[in-house]
């Protein structure tokens, strides 16, 4: 036990130090790409917590994101000296808000409904989006706000800093989300997912409990659409409200396995890396992921995580066959 | 016969073939020139005469160099619907750097090197833009970038530019606001024509020297450039065209499939010219839709020129159209021995291009928009030689008030305090096949069967027309229009 505990720790601490010497060893344009790969990761997980655990399909979770990338955009051009774990929050709160308006309404629909709902949803933000581009930017989106510095050095122009920042923002999101999923609430969430009349029947109160989901899913999306505006220095309708910002993060999970905790990042590190090197050779990365995700869904349903997971049973089962 | 009959009649017959003389010259569909008009002496100029044998250019397949080379990223759509611009601007630069490496090079940091063109596909996403441009800049370690399709991007390659201290050669898009006070860097250079430029250069024409319609109907795309570009022909409108009327204003998104809504207003407002700043796509579906609704209103536009969707629309729909470029000049559009060796270069080299789009008729002719590209790209490439090194530094301090001459003679500075092209502008009304000869006065006296093409150009004067600058960059402080 005590053996297993300090292997842990010494794990921990292993990582701890990849993470904080990465940037140093792989260069600028890699350390970006982790940053992408950990904001989508935790963009991923926060769709997860509403189709993976609660069985809750929405096709507009980009408007949480783009709501986050906006609300940092618009604080930082508009409030002079704004630091910027402030301004995250603000890109929190604006999507949190949102959530909250949306979810006396979307929390008592499903399935078809629930996606399709969120789907217009979406689609209004976006082309609102655009026509208020005295606002938003038009199409052309917010670019160029100031980047408050972490210590001294602005953040557009240090993306080492930028990168711990990420890193220690995101790190925490994934930490607390996974958390959820240990709690007595994120049993009920599942409960809801697999049989939402037998949770009612319980005495749990469904609707308020997948309006909480909705919230914390908007509020991890805002997150990491402040931060994806912050890496970028820019947000704009097509980038952060588009059509296909709702679906990278339902492909990714799909990709990954949806209802493991991990399946999504394990997606969205898949789609990186084919992303980076499909552009190298070919312009449509669409296609390859498209066809990716037609084998994935024909041949491994429960995604790339369902494969692992499998194939370690079997392992295990195998070790146990040999042991007896 | 009384002699003042005799009189009479020789004074007719005088008139007569004075007038036949003068009616079958070209010179007469001329803008007459300004007088005292401030002309752009060129510090540099293009020699096709230097210009490497391009028997074996084809722009589908490029001879592309490696090892220690001078690298441009050509930053456009290479594919989703705006994908054709990026094939084209690909051929521009390629041509370029085509003939350079023939020659030899460019002699730089003490050695002579290779120019190497690199695709960077954008997608038409802003993040995907950012993503591209970083990766050319750590990655690819580009000495320039070249672009592009859209002001918004254009931002987006001007800032990592400026981050990686890297040239942007901005040849294509004309957003003022890319070199005002906010976005302005030393890195990057508007090296074509601009917003205000080009709308105020509209409204004279209209107002000064056509003198016709008075009712006009504005009809963009709905992102920065195109609200300016709006809002700078109404200020170029109450300049030069007072009498004008507005009697509408759209906006549209990019890249749409059905303009009908759009031009249905447009049809019962009782506009007689649509102002647009449309590009490609929407440029050529907007003008093929127009005429399918039976709206034969002439497009006062800057991108409505593209030779597949004109020859598509055919001679009638396309009579009448009126383009703003930043290569014409002025009429004929051959003046010298050297222009037509370039022209001919080209032409002949195009016919021999197999593989869509470069065999299309797009690219048969040496003109318009494609050909001020080109002739930017040599322009930048001027600069580069001159400063001896790929050090940007080096390369600003040259090109800051430089001033490069055309094949076609036409003159363009590099105003230094807020890198702003100045030229002078040509609009030019598209007439019948039959008519051509007024601007195309080589053989065949036509540049297309099927389509109305350039005829008359007329000259707006740089002085006219000076490109907007921003009070408000320190650089450009107590600075007259010429940056002076």
């Amino acid at each position: 036990m005590k053996n297993n505990l300090s292997v842990k720790i010494i794990l921990w601490i292993a990582g701890l130090i990849l993470l904080t010497g990465l940037p140093h060893v792989i260069g600028i344009y890699y350390t970006n790409m982790v940053v992408a790969f950990a904001i989508f990761s935790v963009f991923a997980l926060s769709l997860n917590m509403l189709l993976g655990f609660t069985g809750l399909l929405s096709f507009g979770h980009a408007m949480f994101f783009g709501m986050g990338g906006y609300g940092t955009a618009l604080a930082l051009t508009h409030i002079p000296g704004l630091a910027v774990i402030p301004a995250v929050g603000i890109g929190a709160a604006t999507a949190v808000l949102l959530a909250l308006i949306l979810s006396p309404l979307v929390v008592r629909v499903s399935g078809t409904a629930f996606a399709m709902l969120h789907l217009a949803f979406g689609q209004l933000l976006f082309v609102v989006a655009l026509k208020l581009y005295k606002i938003t930017g038009g199409e052309d989106g917010i670019g160029n706000f100031p980047m408050p510095g972490l210590f001294t050095e602005s953040l557009s122009t240090s993306p080492v800093h930028f990168y711990y920042l990420a890193m220690i923002i995101l790190g925490l999101c994934v930490w607390l989300m996974w958390f959820v999923t240990k709690t007595p609430f994120g049993q009920i969430q599942v409960g809801i997912r697999d049989n939402a009349r037998r949770i009612d029947y319980l005495g749990y109160q469904v609707p308020q409990t997948k309006a909480v989901v909705y919230v914390l899913s908007a509020f991890f999306a805002g997150i990491a659409g402040s931060l994806y505006g912050l890496s970028h220095n820019l947000v704009s309708a097509e980038g952060s409200l588009g059509l296909w910002m709702s679906f990278y993060p339902i492909i990714a999970t799909m990709i990954g396995g949806v209802g493991s905790f991990f399946g999504p990042i394990l997606g969205v590190a898949v789609f990186q890396g084919i992303d980076e090197l499909i552009l190298r050779y070919t312009e449509s990365t669409e296609l390859v992921m498209g066809v990716i995700l037609i084998l994935v869904v024909m041949f491994l349903p429960a995604g790339l995580m369902g494969f692992i997971s499998s194939l370690m049973l079997r392992l295990k089962s195998r070790s146990c066959k040999n042991q007896s | 016969m009384k002699r003042s009959s005799v009189g009479f009649l020789s004074v007719f017959l005088a008139f007569v073939v004075g007038s036949v003389v003068l009616f079958n010259s070209p010179a007469v569909f001329a803008a007459k020139p300004e007088k005292n008009v401030k002309a752009i002496k060129p510090v540099a100029s293009f020699d096709v005469k230097k210009m490497a044998d391009m028997s074996d250019f084809d722009p589908s397949n490029p001879i592309t160099p490696s090892g220690d080379t001078i690298k441009i990223a050509v930053v456009a759509a290479f594919s989703g619907p705006s994908a054709y611009n990026g094939q084209i601007y690909y051929a521009m630069v390629q041509w370029v750097a085509h003939d350079i490496n023939k020659r030899g090079g460019i002699l730089v940091d003490g050695k002579k090197k290779l120019i190497e063109v690199i695709k960077a596909d954008h997608q038409s996403k802003v993040d995907q833009c950012k993503k591209v441009t970083e990766r050319m800049a750590l990655q690819e370690k580009v000495h320039f970038f070249w672009g592009t399709d859209g002001s918004h991007f254009m931002k987006i390659i001007n800032d990592t530019a400026r981050k990686y201290k890297i040239i942007a050669i901005n040849a294509t898009c004309m957003s003022d606001d890319l070199q005002n006070a906010t976005n302005f860097s030393p890195y990057a250079f508007h090296a074509t024509f601009s917003t205000e430029m080009v709308a105020r250069g509209m409204a004279y024409y209209y107002g000064q020297i056509r003198k016709k319609e008075k009712k006009f109907y504005i009809l963009n795309q709905d992102y920065a450039f195109g609200r300016q570009f709006a809002e700078d022909f109404k200020k170029g409108l109450q300049e030069y065209h007072p009498q004008a009327q507005l009697v509408g204003e759209d906006f549209h998104k990019l890249f749409l499939t059905d303009y009908a809504p759009y031009l249905t207003k447009i049809q019962a407002s009782g506009a007689e010219v649509i102002f647009t700043g449309d590009w490609l796509p929407d440029a050529g579906n907007l003008l093929k839709q127009a005429r399918q609704m039976g709206i034969m209103l002439p497009f006062a536009n800057v991108y409505v020129d593209e030779p597949n969707y004109l020859n598509e629309t055919g001679v009638e729909g396309t009579k009448g159209l009126t383009n703003i470029s930043a290569y014409y000049d002025s009429t004929p559009f051959f003046k010298t021995k050297e222009h037509i060796q370039m022209y001919t270069t080209w032409k002949q080299q195009q016919a021999k291009w197999k593989e869509l789009p470069y065999s299309s008729i797009a690219f048969q002719h040496f003109t318009a928009n494609a050909a001020a590209w080109v002739m930017t790209t040599y322009w930048a490439m001027s600069v580069l030689e001159r400063a001896g090194s790929t050090d940007p530094d080096k390369i600003i301090k040259v090109w800051e008030n430089d001033s490069f001459e055309y094949i076609n003679g036409k003159v363009v500075k590099m105003r230094s305090c807020d890198h702003k092209a100045i030229m002078d502008l040509g609009v030019t009304e598209y007439v019948p096949p039959e008519q051509q000869k007024v601007s195309m006065n080589i053989e065949p006296f036509y540049w297309f069967k099927n389509a109305s093409y350039t005829g008359p150009v007329y000259k707006v004067p740089a002085e006219k027309v000076l490109p907007w600058m921003d009070q408000n960059l320190d650089r450009c402080k107590g600075k007259n229009g010429w940056g002076e």
